[in-house]
Order: C-alpha cells, then sequence, then structure tokens
C-alpha cells in the first residue's frame, strides 16, 4: 500500500500517513509503529529512494519516491495479490452458497 | 563502496530518519493546533500519538545494521568510552590483567621455543635418531651417542633404513686468522648425506658431496649462519674462500640457512666425517661419538624399526659381550629425541603452573573489582532494564566491558612481555645450547596471548555479569539495594573469590619455597675439595701440531713451569677433567681377584693428573702418597684410587700396591699399581652422588684435551691477563676455552637454577601481593557496605577495639579458611618435585607453618587500615548516608 500511495503522488513521512487514511475512508490507519521501520527496509530493498528537501513550511524534509525496481516489484506484487484476492472470494462464494 | 563510504551513507540513513520522524510529528502539531488545541498541549498529544519517539528511532536504524555484529561493536565501543569515564577502576583492572598475562606471554614464549622445538629440514617429522642405551648412566641414558661398527652395520640395513647420516658433535677447535684472536669453537663432523637426510638447502653453496670424505679432498667446510654472519660479517664472497680451523686450511663450500638448527645442538661448522680402518675394528665399539639421523624405509613404522634394531642389539651382545654388554639401542622421532635429550620439560612445567595460578588470582582480583562497579551501577542497569533492555542483554553489556578490560590488558601484557622476554633472554646465556634457541614473541606467543586475554577476561566478568543480571532490579530502583539481600550474596561472592586466591597464592608460595630450599641444599653442599681461589682454563691440543703423546706432555711442563712464575700462584696443575664435573669412566681390572662376569663390569671414573694435583685442590690423601714427578712414562704405572673406589671394590682393606688394569680406548691395556687413596669428591656438582674414582699420572698417559688449574693468593681473575700472555708464548694459535674462576665454573653447572629460582621467587611475590590486594578490597568493601550498621553498632556504645577487631576477625576468617585450603594441596608437593627433578630430596616440613603463619600476618596487616577506618567511623553521618 505504502508503494502504491507513493507511486501515485512522492511524499513524506506524515504526509503517507494521512493519504492512506483519507483514501480507505479511514477503514486503514497506519500504525506509526510500523511506518518507518517499513519505510527503511523498502530503502534498503531499493525499491524507495529518499529526497532531501525543505518543505512549504520551511521544516527540513525527506520526501520518499518509488524507484524503478520499486515500480516492477510493486506491479509484481499487485498481481499475485489481485491472483490471492480472487481467489479467497471464490472460496467463500462456494462457502456462502 | 568501501568500509567509509557506507558509514557516510549510513550516516545519511540515519539523519534520513530522524528528520522524517521529527517532520512527522511536527506536523501532526501543526494539525493539532490548527483545530485549536494549544501549542504545549499538541506537543505532548502528539508525541503520546507516535509512541516511543527513541524506540522508533532504533527500530529503523536496526534495518540498516548488521544486527548482531553491530550491536557487539557498539556495545564493545560503549564498553571503552565507560572505562574512560571511570578511569581509577579501568587502570587497576587492566594493569592487574596486564601483570598476569605478560608473564604468561613471556612464559609461554619459552614453552613454545623449548616444548615445541623447531625442527630443521624438509619433512622433518619423518626423521628419526637412533641412540644406544647406556646401561650405566643416570642422565638420559637412551640419547647415547653409537658407535662407528654400529654405524657402518646399522647404516646398510636397507630393511629398516631408506638413509642414515652420522654426526660426530661437540669438537673443539680453533678458528685462526691471521691478525685475528684464535677463537675457540665446537664443531661438528657429519657424513657427506647429513644435510641431504634432513633435505636441508644450503643458503650458499652447496651441501657436502660423497667424496668429500674421501681422504685428501675432506678439507672442506660448512659454515652455519651464525658463526658466518658474526665472525665472517656475511660476506656474500665466502664461499671459496680459505679458512684455517686447528691450524690446517679449510675451503667454504657452502653456508646453511638460519633455520637449519636443533635443539641441544649447536655447531658452528660442519666438515666431513672421515673415518680409518681402526674404525672399523671390535675395539672401536668401545668409542661412542656418533649421532645417527636417518629416515625409515618405506612402510616402516617407528615401532616396527625400534623392534628390529632391539634384535640386532641383542645380537651384538651375544657377539661382543666385554663391550656390548647390556648396551641397547633406542630409535625415537627427531621431535621426541631433542625433547628427551635436552630436557628442562619439568622447569618450564613448574613455571607455566606458576604463572597460570597467578593469572588466576589476578582475574580473582579484576572479578571483585567488576563486581563492586556492577553493584555501584545498579540503577542504571534497572533503568536499562525499564527502557526494554532483556536480561540476556544487559549479561552481553556487561561481558563486553569485561572483554574490553581483557583486550585493553592483553595489549598492555603483550607491550610489557615484549620486555619480559628480553630480559628473560638476557638471563638465559648460562648455557650455550640454551642461549642458541631463539625466544622471541612469535606468531604462537601472540596468538597465546589473544587467547588468554580472551579468558582472563571472560572469567574476569561471567560472575559479577551473571550475579547482577539475576539482581531484583525494582528493589535496585527503589534504591533500597543498599541493604537488601543482593549485596549479601555479591559480598558473598567477593569472600569466595578472595578464599580462593589466598588459597592459590599460598599454594604457590609454600611450593616455591620449597623448591628454593630444595635447590639450594643440593647447590650448597660440601663437594669434598676448596674450590675458592682456583682458576681454570681449558684447552685442546690439536693433532697437527702435538701429535705424539710426548709433545703433548712437553707442551702441559713447559705451560706449568711459566705459569708457576706468575705472583701469587701457588700451585699450578694439569687435570683431564675439571672436578666434581661428571669426568669419564673406564672398566676396570682387578689383579688377584676373580676375573668377574660380564654382568658385573667394574667401572670407575677416571682423571689424570699432574702431580701437585691433590694439594692444589685440597683433597686430603688418607693413604699412601700421590704422584710425583718421578712416576713419569719409563717408571712402573702408578694410580691413586679414592676412598669410595676402596670401599665398592677392597671391602675398605688396604689396596696400596694391588694392581689394577684400566680399559682405555684406543691405548693398551697395562698393570697399575695403586699407591694412594684419596678423600671422595662428588662426581657432579649438582647432585649428592660419590662414584669410586681412580687418578691416573700424567706423565705416564697425556690427553690432548685438558684443563690447567692455578691455586693462588690472589684472586683469580686477576691472573687471568698472564695465564694468556704465558701460554701465548708457547703457543700464540692455540685458544683458550672457558677461562674462569672454579667457583664460576660451578655457577655454570647450576645450569640456571639461579635464574630459575629467582623467577620462581618473583612470581610466588608477585602471587602474595596480588592476593594481599584482593585481601584488602575485600575487608575495605565491606566496611564500606556495613557503614550504617557499624555507626549503630557505635552509637550503642561499641567501643573502637571492638569494632576493629570484629572486622579483622572477618578478614582473617577468609584468610585463614582459604590458607588451609592452600596447605593441604601443597602437602603432595615434595614428593611431585622429587620425582619431576632428578636428585632433588625436598624435605623441609618447617616451611609450611613459617608460610602459613607469613600469610597470616599479611593479611592481618592488609586488613587493619580498613579496620582502623571502620574504627572512627562517624554514627551520626554513617546512620545520616542513606
Amino acid at each position: 500500500m505504502i508503494l502504491q500511495s507513493l507511486r501515485v503522488k512522492p511524499m513524506h513521512g506524515y504526509a503517507l500517513v494521512k493519504h492512506i487514511k483519507q483514501v480507505s475512508d479511514d477503514l486503514l490507519q497506519v500504525e506509526e509503529g510500523s511506518l518507518y521501520p517499513a519505510l527503511q527496509r523498502m530503502l534498503k530493498e531499493g525499491w524507495l529512494e529518499a529526497e532531501t528537501g525543505i518543505s512549504e513550511k520551511g521544516r527540513p524534509t525527506r520526501i520518499y519516491r518509488l524507484t524503478e525496481a520499486g515500480v516492477r516489484h510493486l506491479e509484481k506484487e499487485v498481481v499475485s495479490f489481485e491472483r490471492m484476492f480472487a481467489g479467497i472470494t471464490r472460496v467463500l462464494a462456494v462457502a456462502k452458497a | 563502496m568501501g568500509l567509509l563510504g557506507r558509514l557516510f551513507s549510513r550516516r545519511r540513513r540515519y539523519d534520513d530518519i530522524s528528520v522524517s520522524i521529527q517532520e512527522h510529528i511536527d506536523e501532526r502539531v501543526d494539525e493539532l493546533t490548527a483545530q485549536g488545541m494549544p501549542r504545549a498541549q499538541a506537543e505532548q498529544q502528539a508525541r503520546r500519538e507516535f509512541g516511543n519517539v527513541t524506540l522508533m528511532e532504533e527500530r529503523s536504524r536496526e534495518v540498516w545494521q548488521w544486527t548482531a555484529i553491530e550491536s557487539v561493536l557498539a556495545d564493545l565501543s560503549f564498553a571503552f568510552r565507560q572505562l574512560v569515564k571511570a578511569p581509577g577502576f579501568a587502570l587497576t583492572a587492566v594493569l592487574t590483567l596486564a601483570l598476569g598475562i605478560a608473564i604468561n606471554a613471556t612464559m609461554f614464549s619459552m614453552v613454545s621455543a623449548f616444548l615445541l622445538p623447531h625442527l630443521p629440514g624438509r619433512d622433518p617429522q619423518h626423521i628419526v635418531v637412533v641412540s644406544s642405551v647406556n646401561p650405566s648412566s643416570q642422565f638420559q641414558p637412551e640419547a647415547n651417542p653409537v658407535s662407528a661398527p654400529n654405524y657402518f652395520a646399522w647404516s646398510s640395513n636397507t630393511s629398516i633404513f631408506a638413509e642414515m647420516s652420522a654426526d660426530n658433535e661437540n669438537l673443539t677447535g680453533s678458528l685462526s686468522q691471521p691478525g685475528q684472536q684464535p677463537e675457540a669453537v665446537s664443531y661438528a663432523a657429519v657424513s657427506p648425506n647429513y644435510f641431504s637426510v634432513f633435505g636441508a638447502a644450503p643458503s650458499m653453496g652447496r651441501g657436502f658431496l660423497a667424496d668429500d670424505a674421501q681422504p685428501g679432498h675432506s678439507h672442506v667446510v660448512i659454515l652455519s649462519h651464525g658463526i658466518w654472519e658474526r665472525r665472517f660479517d656475511s660476506d656474500a664472497t665466502i664461499v671459496g674462500r680459505t679458512i684455517r680451523l686447528n691450524r690446517e686450511d679449510y675451503i667454504v663450500v657452502g653456508v646453511m640457512p638460519a633455520s637449519f638448527r636443533m635443539l641441544g645442538f649447536s655447531p658452528k661448522l660442519w666438515i666431513p666425517l672421515t673415518f680409518t680402518a681402526a674404525d672399523r675394528t671390535p675395539e672401536a665399539r668401545k668409542n661412542r661419538f656418533l649421532y645417527l639421523f636417518a629416515r625409515l624405509a618405506p612402510g616402516v613404522t617407528v615401532q616396527q624399526a625400534q623392534a628390529g634394531l632391539s634384535a640386532i642389539a641383542q645380537q651384538n651382545q651375544k657377539d661382543f659381550p666385554n663391550i656390548e654388554q647390556h648396551w641397547g639401542a633406542s630409535i625415537r622421532t627427531l621431535g621426541d629425541f631433542l625433547l628427551y635429550n635436552f630436557d628442562i620439560r619439568a622447569a618450564l612445567t613448574v613455571m607455566m603452573t606458576v604463572v597460570i595460578f597467578i593469572l588466576f588470582i589476578a582475574c580473582a582480583n579484576v572479578a571483585a573489582l567488576m563486581l563492586t562497579r556492577a553493584v555501584g551501577r545498579q540503577k542504571e542497569l534497572a533503568i536499562r532494564q525499564s527502557l526494554g533492555a532483556s536480561r540476556k542483554r544487559i549479561v552481553r553489556q556487561l561481558l563486553t566491558e569485561g572483554v574490553a578490560v581483557g583486550l585493553l590488558g592483553g595489549a598492555a601484557g603483550l607491550c610489557l612481555s615484549w620486555f619480559g622476554i628480553r630480559v628473560l633472554r638476557a638471563g638465559l646465556s648460562f648455557n650455550e645450547f640454551i642461549a642458541d634457541v631463539p625466544v622471541r614473541l612469535d606468531t604462537r606467543v601472540l596468538l597465546f596471548t589473544a587467547a588468554i586475554s580472551l579468558v582472563a577476561a571472560v572469567l574476569s566478568s561471567t560472575l559479577p555479569a551473571l550475579k547482577i543480571s539475576r539482581s531484583d532490579f525494582n528493589v535496585d530502583l527503589k534504591g533500597e539495594s543498599r541493604g537488601s539481600t543482593s549485596s549479601r550474596s555479591h559480598n558473598r561472592m567477593r569472600v569466595v573469590l578472595v578464599g580462593g586466591e589466598t588459597a592459590l597464592a599460598l599454594f604457590l608460595l609454600i611450593g616455591t619455597c620449597l623448591l628454593i630450599r630444595g635447590v639450594y641444599t643440593l647447590e650448597n653442599q660440601k663437594l669434598g675439595f676448596s674450590h675458592d681461589h682456583l682458576l681454570t682454563a681449558g684447552l685442546t691440543l690439536d693433532h697437527t701440531r702435538y701429535p705424539s703423546a710426548e709433545k703433548q706432555a712437553q707442551f702441559a711442563q713447559d705451560a706449568i713451569a711459566r705459569l708457576q712464575q706468575i705472583p701469587g700462584v701457588q700451585y699450578v696443575v694439569a687435570a683431564s677433567d675439571l672436578p666434581s664435573s661428571g669426568p669419564g669412566s673406564v672398566s676396570i681390572h682387578m689383579k688377584g681377584q676373580p676375573e668377574e662376569r660380564p654382568a658385573e663390569q667394574r667401572s670407575a671414573l677416571d682423571v689424570v693428573v699432574s702431580p701437585d694435583y691433590f694439594a692444589a685442590i685440597g683433597i686430603p690423601i688418607l693413604r699412601g702418597r700421590g704422584f710425583s714427578a718421578s712416576d713419569d712414562e719409563s717408571a712402573q704405572r702408578v694410580v691413586v684410587v679414592n676412598q669410595e673406589f676402596v670401599h665398592k671394590y677392597f671391602q675398605d682393606r688396604d689396596p696400596i700396591g694391588q694392581q689394577v688394569q684400566l680399559d682405555l680406548p684406543g691405548t693398551a691395556s697395562v698393570w697399575s699399581q695403586i699407591v694412594g687413596v684419596t678423600a671422595n669428591i662428588k662426581t657432579y656438582s649438582q647432585l649428592p652422588t660419590v662414584d669410586p674414582q681412580v687418578y691416573e699420572a700424567w706423565a705416564q698417559r697425556p690427553v690432548p684435551s685438558f684443563s690447567l688449574m692455578l691455586r693462588s693468593s690472589v684472586e683469580p681473575d686477576s691472573m687471568i691477563p698472564a695465564l694468556r700472555s704465558d701460554l701465548n708464548q708457547i703457543d700464540p694459535d692455540l685458544p683458550l676455552l672457558r677461562v674462569m674462576s672454579m667457583d664460576s665454573v660451578l655457577d655454570v653447572q647450576k645450569n640456571g637454577d639461579p635464574l630459575f629460582l629467582k623467577l620462581l621467587g618473583s612470581f610466588a611475590i608477585l602471587a602474595l601481593v596480588l592476593s594481599t590486594i584482593g585481601i584488602y578490597g575485600l575487608v575495605a568493601y565491606s566496611v564500606g557496605q556495613r557503614t550504617q550498621e557499624i555507626g549503630i553498632r557505635i552509637a550503642l556504645g561499641a567501643k573502637t577495639t571492638d569494632i576493629s577487631r570484629m572486622i579483622l576477625r572477618e578478614g582473617l576468617k577468609v584468610t585463614a579458611i582459604g590458607s588451609c585450603i592452600g596447605l593441604l594441596l601443597a602437602l603432595p608437593l615434595p614428593r611431585l618435585f622429587s620425582s619431576m627433578f632428578d636428585g632433588l630430596i625436598v624435605s623441609a616440613p618447617q616451611v609450611y607453618p613459617i608460610v602459613f603463619a607469613a600469610m597470616l600476618l599479611v593479611s592481618f596487616g592488609a586488613a587493619l587500615r580498613p579496620a582502623r577506618r571502620a574504627a572512627h567511623v562517624d554514627p551520626i553521618t554513617a546512620l545520616r548516608n542513606e
């Protein structure tokens, strides 16, 4: 989800949290505790890169942006997720019926 | 990306994390304030919502770390920083460990050099040494050299040996160069295949060829690295040059590298070994002078070879019953033989044990120090735990601190040991063979030092770390730890540590005192002659200039006459061997006595002396007479015997006038008449044994290798220049060996005992000092812990003497128990030492109570100061000080 959000628009950590909350209509809330280590893991794998900058408010900021490798990984993950989701839907449909 | 690059990018990552998190919080604060919340409240809420910032940062950082190694390194650098902040503790702990590690490293350098000796050549583990087994020798009977006929027989035995070489060691000769002082050198004559059996290539020139052993071609020489460096100035063109050995010209054909050396074999140069027809006669079997180095035939094991040789030796006993009676043969691998032949294992074992025990004592002290320190940090550790550190992590941190101390101690110890080794090397010069073995800080010693540093670190820090990590941190946080049970159990551990090190220290002290006493008695036994004011000089008359007995006798006569002229000289004599220096022995036969069976071969020590000998060295003549000028080659052969001889072979009857025959190698045996009986002197200055001895008259059988002795009223050393110049006038090319006073000779024969004892003594004192420090620390700590209690006691009316007595009693209790344990452990020592050291009888039971009392006294002194301080505690401050 982080990767997809950042694909849409590169942003800094807090904005990311707000974005996910907003887009999922409050259904999903990112636990701050897991956000930053997750961001670092993605940086280490090379799917993201961090950009130094100054925010509009004049504070130093780090903007996280998707890399080429990140895009590829994201697309792979999305495909496998959709496949899994389809499978679950089918099983549940059978159970309901 | 390189380490440095990675470091910088890591910094950047960490920065990114901090900035991101900080920004996150700030944004939230802005949001909240925009909603109308006051700023301070907004900040609080934002932080609360976020959670534990530090933990978050750490978890994010951890992504970039190789967790295990990183945190160990972080712990290590943290430990070092903590040590810097506590310099008193750090210095004491590091120094204590450094001392223990330094003496261990220094002693190990000797162990490495002597017990794991360097073996020369290619594949040296497959080289074997063949030797004879002497049925009547006390020292290393299985390392006796072999006779030439046996060498010929055994070397052609291809079923056992693939190749064999012979080595005639310990020859002495003179190297003379025009314009330079003639120098006495020890050298060896070896068979041409000697170096090839070892597989050792010369560093310059060539080895020996088969031709070199032929008469006429044999004046070639190969130099050792040492002498090439020292006397020939590392001349790169030395090959092909001529040198003068024993007044004859030899051509240098090669130089061996420094790596070609063996423990106990230190020839300065090698010449080819030549044999004459005489060497092949049965008579030649009496002359055992060759060391044999060989390689076994393929597929033959050492045991098989030994069995084969033993069978041959048995056959020899049957074929030559007079000469080979009871003699055996032995094969050992090269390493085994060198250790057997030059055995200082006993001394080194003692030393190494002593220094390891001292390291244990040092570790006990450092452990006590760490315990104290950890107790002082209980609050800090409790906070750590509350911040999320697991118990394992805390133990690991404490262990790491121990490792840090251990590393520093090891490094400091290494530097100290560098000096220690130099001092040791200087002290090893008493014996040429020992001095020739390089003792230095090599790889083995470095690895050993690293290993014991780690061991010391773990030993010192494990107990305190475990103890501390088990303590109840809630209690510590509340600050109640002072009076709690945790500190009492710490105290118990300290008591155990100090008790243990006291036991060890006492054990070491008793052992050392026993050894010192035993060796001292041995060295200061009455030898039976006067050895003061006696100057000695060794000579070997070489064959070129003194080919006949007459020439040799003439030289001795001239020399004695000249030296007599030196002012202050009372007697000048010549003797084939110095007294109490282990002369050679001969078989004897006695006229009129039943011919003894070959099994009971009679033998006696044999020394050839000039007239005045007995008067010169102060041996009283008990019966008959000594030698006079009339006992020359034209008169009847006469001998003088000692009292032990009379006791053993004449059952104390009067031997004067009886005839004996000596079996001398190389000369026809003649019947000699006994004309006198002297008192006994010890055979060896370092052993209490007395053997039957027979003295021959110089004029009747001069020998080419002998010592001159001058008895004087002045200091022996003052006569050395006169001695040298007088002998120089007779023969300028003749080098003198070992010109020194008899007292110095006896000193040399002590063969390092003084060094051994000095080292032991210093180590024992070190052990005592360390354990005393431990006792002092224990008592002082206990006083500190009980300040409250003492304050209460004083407030309730206890007198100062009561308090100090209470403290002293405690300290002494620990010491007494520890000392008792040490005493019990030391009971079997005398027997152990007697079995380890030849001839050493240790019977000094008074050592035990004396050392025990001394230990208690010293501990008393150590405990006195803290006890005094305890007695003067101000009860008001003590009670107020929570």
